[in-house]
């Protein structure tokens, strides 16, 4: 599903101070299954994430995807597998909102407006019927038991309401590739089981999970197919 | 030097749009040489990087290298009152030095910086950057040029001083004086008005054909610059006299004048235009054959041809009322 090739990533580079944060990354993640990128805080889960995830360009190397939604690209073009590195921002952007769902460390919900709004806002940039995307984000939210909060302002969550929230906004463009970057690190046990029970769900239903943690609950997981340990950006560890 | 805002507009703008192409020019010699988008390599990524940016940069800019051609001859208008025995751009251009090389070399890049943004137009459409050598390769062959034009223009702009005695557009486009501009002026109606509606229903039986099947993509481009070539010497040599409603005026910058109500601006504009348009289709007839191009040039073509094909009827609409409306009768 997502193949990469030596991927380096160097912050300042050409700088006096840079700092490469992914050094030579050649991997394998397969589609359909969850995958857990482990390692420390520092080793480089959050910048590989942010690459494959088309938020920040490598320094070297090419990432490929494999299996996208059809009409991404101009009608007849052969783009299976698509190299990702090198398309210019109109193609990112749209690969970007078809194909992943991102869960932030932080949830970033956008305060002062409700809900249903920030589940919906992925979407205003398509220009989707606006009664088809809210039927969308409500039964999404519903699924996630989340149906009484729809109309609450956001500030008033609590953190595995916010988390629910956050995953409901993820899967609004019903992408087939789910990335989280240490979605665990503000809940306690109960929420994170709970979370990995979700995961699981989305799993059974053939959705590609991509999770950088090193909360034990995640990456022991047994629904984690794949764990790639990663230190000093480099992965120690792979199949 | 004359401090008119145009003069200082347009050498502000022919120095910054020159530095920009050199600089892209020297990009687009490492393209030609060592692009590779199979490879991942740091420099790589890196030229791709910076081709993004430079080809954005650089569509802005020959945008205002195409606009710069209608300030030139609009500044050159406006200063006509600077100089003793001018009455029009005619004048202007011909007080100093190199007026009339730089305004053929204008035409010339601005036709090409068209070419070019047709090109680049294209390639940002595709996801794999199918056009970047050619797009680059016509860069570099637009770069000296340009150069020369910067360096003409402004031989011609400091040179430019008031008072000096100059010629009349009577004196350099009336019948009988020497010179290719005032032979062409002279050519009879009898020969024009053939070659203008032949060389028009030409154009539109091209277009027609090319719109309806997508083939002859060369012949509807070669025709319609033949076609707009010929309307130009057609609208000096014979529908300007209708406008002037004299039998002996062919000035080419009169029109542009309050009194026949600027008729040249849309004139001038359409003719352009529909060169640049016609142009554009021929110079993405060789690609149409590239996977990731194949669903997007023939929407692209299709718009370009009909953009020549309207900008051709809206001139034919103003001569032909002008002519059917004027007092004058040939």
């Amino acid at each position: 599903m997502i193949e990469l090739a030596q991927v380096v990533k160097t912050y300042s580079a050409g700088l006096a101070t840079p700092y490469t944060a992914v050094a030579g990354v050649t991997l394998d993640i397969p589609g359909g299954q969850l995958t857990v990128l482990k390692g420390p805080s520092g080793s480089g889960k959050t910048t590989l994430l942010s690459l494959i995830g088309c938020m920040a360009r490598p320094t070297s190397g090419r990432i490929h995807l494999r299996g996208l939604p059809p009409g991404l690209l101009p009608q007849g073009a052969d783009a299976d597998p698509l190299e990702i590195t090198s398309l210019p921002e109109r193609f990112l952007t749209t690969i970007r909102r078809r194909t992943f769902g991102f869960i932030f460390q932080q949830f970033n919900l956008v305060r002062g407006i409700s809900v249903l709004e920030n589940v919906m806002l992925p979407t205003y940039p398509t220009g989707e019927d606006r009664e088809t995307v809210e039927a969308r984000a409500v039964t999404r939210l519903e699924a996630l038991g989340m149906a009484r909060h729809l109309k609450a302002p956001v500030d008033r969550l609590s953190g595995g309401e916010a988390q629910r929230v956050a995953i409901a906004r993820a899967l609004i463009n019903d992408p087939p590739v789910i990335i989280a970057d240490e979605p665990t690190a503000h809940l306690d046990s109960r929420l994170s089981a709970e979370f990995m029970e979700l995961m699981g769900q989305f799993k059974g239903a053939g959705r590609t999970l991509l999770i950088a943690s090193h909360d034990p609950i995640v990456h022991d997981s047994p629904l984690a197919d794949l764990v790639i340990v990663m230190r000093d950006g480099q992965v120690v560890t792979a199949p | 030097m004359i401090q008119h805002p145009g003069v200082l507009a347009l050498l502000l703008a022919s120095g910054l749009v020159t530095l920009l192409v050199v600089a892209a020019a020297g990009l687009g010699w490492q393209i030609l040489r060592h692009w590779d988008q199979h490879s991942g390599t740091e420099s790589q990524l890196a030229l791709e990087r910076r081709t993004y940016l430079v080809s954005a940069l650089l569509s802005l800019a020959l945008g205002v290298q195409v606009l710069s051609l209608f300030l030139f001859i609009f500044t050159a208008d406006g200063l006509h009152s600077q100089f003793v025995g001018a009455m029009c751009a005619a004048g202007s251009l011909a007080a100093a030095p190199y007026g009339y090389t730089t305004l053929l070399l204008k035409v010339g890049t601005c036709l090409l910086a068209g070419a070019w943004i047709v090109l680049h137009r294209a390639d940002i459409r595709a996801y794999d950057c199918p056009l970047i050598r050619p797009k680059f390769g016509l860069l570099l062959g637009l770069a000296p040029l340009v150069l020369a034009e910067t360096w003409f223009q402004t031989r011609y702009l400091t040179g430019l001083r008031a008072d000096v005695m100059t010629s009349c557009c009577g004196s350099l486009f009336g019948q009988g004086r020497e010179g290719i501009a005032a032979e062409l002026a002279g050519l009879p109606p009898a020969l024009m008005h053939p070659l203008f509606w032949g060389s028009l229903l030409a154009f539109a039986v091209a277009g027609g054909w090319f719109l309806r099947t997508r083939r002859g993509a060369l012949a509807f481009s070669l025709l319609g610059l033949a076609f707009f070539v010929i309307a130009l010497v057609a609208l000096v040599s014979v529908f300007d006299l209708y406008i002037y409603e004299l039998p002996t005026h062919h000035c080419p910058f009169c029109l542009l004048h309050r009194e026949h109500g600027f008729v040249g601006y849309p004139l001038y504009a359409t003719l352009l235009g529909g060169a640049l348009t016609a142009l554009g289709v021929g110079v993405l007839s060789p690609f149409r054959g590239r996977t990731s191009l194949a669903s997007v040039l023939p929407a692209m073509q299709a718009k370009l041809a009909w953009t020549a094909l309207g900008c051709a009827a809206v001139f034919t609409l103003i001569v032909g009322i002008w002519a059917l409306v004027s007092p004058l009768r040939l």
